[in-house]
């Protein structure tokens, strides 16, 4: 009995101070004044009344499958009661801890709203615990800073501007000048400096913009970012101007045609790199090695064959991020671009060749975030969801011709190689989302399998395939420009004439760049 | 020994009594009643397809508390016969929740996905979508899956398949008999 009221006294000691509580009215502060709220003090985290909390902002919250929904100003969030991720739009909010209901209520630990109203309305959100104050406030920015190269390449002059921190920017064009404009503070490394270089005469930095003088009006430019770090690059030079990305110029137009019609460029992209492997076959072959040597190889006859200018993300052993392979694609105004890749599953015997190109279903999902967002950045003034959603739907407009392409790649791989033919797929590969050209990536083989393995790696059955893919590559050329009129239908070229399958020959250069002869 | 316990409770009247706002008591989640039920768990087949294998597991009746101990058994591999198991055996379920919107997160870690899955398209697309398939054939109030590796968002598993978004079902990576 004894030992049973001991134990009896010490378990209810321990629950209660597991579960101890403390309760208390705290203040919401804001623009259009204070508003108070319930909070809960448990276990070192501070929860708050999200009804109390949700209905000082003006928004509304309701109870849904998976916990409560809230809409404030059109941007709808949610919680439930068991997870410590909330999300926003398609974004996650981590907590802590999880929420809580207490008497039927539901109670968040005050960062959500954190996470919340900073990802949704780009306002801070701070917590006093000696006053029992919530405020929030516009988020203030820290000041950037800003490096400058500047080199010339190959007659393009390219500047990089090296970031501490990502920022939001929009670049504008005058008369021989272009100008950066950073939403966030900036800490230059100059303020004015002249350059001996063919394109670019100037650089001046002004409060938070930056100034490039040109030497001359009819100088254009390719806009683009890189992170990590993350850079904005300028790439001058006389010519077509590209295509901007993400967080470049004004919000990137997937449509925005080019100026000289046809096919002009065309981005072959070695699947994986570096430590990034791929799928590695029983006998060790790696895949990224495979996916170089036939995506060089057909570089070589693409140049040779069709007078285009052929670009590799990569030449080499290194890794290349999914975006910057995108990237380096609109960067140059590619016309096309094809991912190769070898394929792995775990069915033994799984053999045969498929090409895919971006999932539909995606894109719809993405079209309805894009004006969602369109119309919170609205609210907020922010430029990055919408630049970044943007990217997301870059590929959307080309559906069509992807489709198109895919097709064509498909049917050539199985005429020329008689492999089985596994078809057309689409899926949501990251490479072919921000492309604002015909995307594909095929799959030539299965490297899982010890027969394609073997075949995979032999320069004979490589020729086959590359030219099963230079083969499609020029017929899908000739038809679409046969559709949009660059090409007569009576004097286009019958696209099975070239069937060379030389693959030597012209050089990559160090760029992954090989212009035609 | 009586004073001792004596003692303990009057610490716990002193901790009460020091408290001096309001003091409420947690609603944790009522007990989830647990039943014995069907899941179907998705595997590729030999036909390249995901199939459905069923198999009883006591569940809790709140879609979130089953949603965890639906997506561990996925990750166990299928019972046998001609169904393969798509994901590297060191996966762990860290944790999965179900969130407004009918989003399903599933936070997953182990070796191999926290090195980068060296993996090839078809394998991952499997794999990523005998998740999704699973846990939204499962769970009606789960119709997407964000997938997340170690609690971050990840841009790809493996190099192929995005997953900087939510997921829905493929019905055309189901074969026919298990849609």
């Amino acid at each position: 009995m004894k030992r049973f009221l001991l134990f009896g006294s010490l378990s209810v000691l321990a629950v209660s101070v597991v579960l101890a509580q403390t309760s208390g009215r705290g203040v919401l502060r804001t623009d259009s004044g204070d508003h108070p709220f319930t909070y809960v003090e448990q276990a070192g985290h501070t929860y708050v009344s999200a009804t109390e909390v949700v209905a000082a902002l003006g928004g509304e919250m309701a109870l849904d499958a998976g916990g409560y929904r809230i809409t404030l100003q059109g941007v709808t969030a949610g919680f439930g009661s068991d997870s410590r991720y909330g999300v926003v739009r398609d974004d996650l909010i981590e907590m802590p801890v999880a929420p809580m209901l207490i008497d039927g209520n539901p109670f968040v630990p005050w960062q959500f709203f954190q996470g919340f109203l900073s990802k949704a309305f780009a306002l801070d959100v701070t917590w006093e615990a000696s006053g029992k104050l919530m405020t929030l406030r516009p988020q203030q920015r820290e000041a950037v800073d800003v490096q400058v190269s500047v080199g010339n390449v190959q007659g393009i002059s390219k500047i990089v501007l090296t970031l501490s921190a990502p920022a939001e920017y929009s670049v504008a064009r005058g008369q021989a000048v272009y100008a950066v404009r950073f939403e966030t503070p900036i800490r230059a490394p100059f303020s004015d400096q002249a350059y001996e270089d063919p394109h670019v005469a100037r650089i001046r930095f002004s409060g938070n913009e930056l100034r490039i003088h040109l030497t001359a009006p009819d100088i254009v430019s390719d806009v683009y970012r890189l992170d990590d770090p993350p850079r904005i690059v300028l790439d001058f030079r006389k010519g077509t101007p590209g295509v901007p990305l993400p967080g470049g110029e004004t919000p990137a137009t997937p449509l925005r045609p080019r100026e000289v019609p046809g096919i002009q460029t065309i981005v072959i992209d070695p699947g994986h790199g570096g430590k990034e492997v791929g799928a590695v076959g029983p006998n060790g072959l790696m895949e990224k090695d495979i996916n170089l040597a036939v995506a060089r190889k057909l570089a070589n006859v693409l140049s040779r064959r069709l007078g285009t200018r052929v670009v590799l993300t990569r030449d080499d052993d290194s890794v290349v991020s999914l975006d910057q392979r995108t990237a380096l694609a609109n960067q140059y105004s590619a016309d096309l671009f094809l991912s190769v890749h070898m394929n792995a599953a775990v069915v033994r015997g799984a053999q045969g060749s498929e090409t895919y190109f971006l999932s539909l279903e995606a894109s719809d999902e993405l079209a309805r975030k894009a004006a969602e967002t369109e119309n919170a950045s609205a609210a907020s003034g922010s430029s990055a969801d919408l630049n970044l959603i943007l990217w997301d739907l870059a590929q959307q407009a080309y559906l069509d011709e992807s489709s198109r392409f895919a097709q064509t790649i498909q049917e050539s791989m199985n005429a020329a190689t008689g492999v089985a033919n596994r078809g057309v797929k689409q899926a949501p590969f990251k490479v072919l989302v921000g492309a604002t050209m015909p995307a594909a990536l095929v799959e030539v083989g299965f490297i899982t399998n010890p027969e394609e393995e073997s075949k995979l790696q032999s320069d004979g059955f490589q020729n086959l395939m590359v030219e099963a893919l230079a083969s499609a590559i020029e017929r899908y050329k000739t038809e679409y420009e046969t559709r949009i009129g660059v090409i007569q239908p009576a004097a286009a070229p019958a696209a099975a004439s070239a069937n060379n399958t030389e693959t030597s020959g012209a050089t990559a250069s160090p760029q992954g760049a090989t212009e035609p002869e | 020994m009586k004073r001792v316990a004596v003692g303990s409770l009057l610490l716990l009247l002193i901790a009460g009594a020091c408290k001096r706002e309001t003091e409420t008591a947690v609603n944790a989640n009522a007990a989830n009643k647990v039943s014995t039920r069907t899941a179907r768990l998705y595997f590729e087949a030999p036909e390249m397809l995901l199939v459905s294998e069923s198999r009883a597991l006591a569940l809790p009746e709140s879609p979130a508390a089953a949603l965890p101990l639906i997506v561990a058994e996925l990750m166990k591999g299928p019972a046998g016969g001609p169904l393969l198991r798509l994901w590297p055996e060191d996966t762990v379920v860290r944790g999965a929740y179900l969130v407004p919107g009918g989003t399903a997160i599933v936070d997953l870690g182990g070796a191999t996905l926290s090195a980068g899955w060296q993996v090839g398209s078809h394998h991952e697309l499997m794999a990523i979508y005998s998740l999704v398939q699973t846990v939204t054939v499962n769970l009606r109030e789960a119709r997407q899956v964000r997938i997340l590796v170690n609690g971050s968002a990840a841009e790809t598993l493996g190099g192929h398949v995005s997953a900087v978004r939510s997921l829905r079902p493929m019905p055309g990576l189901v074969h026919p008999s298990s849609r």
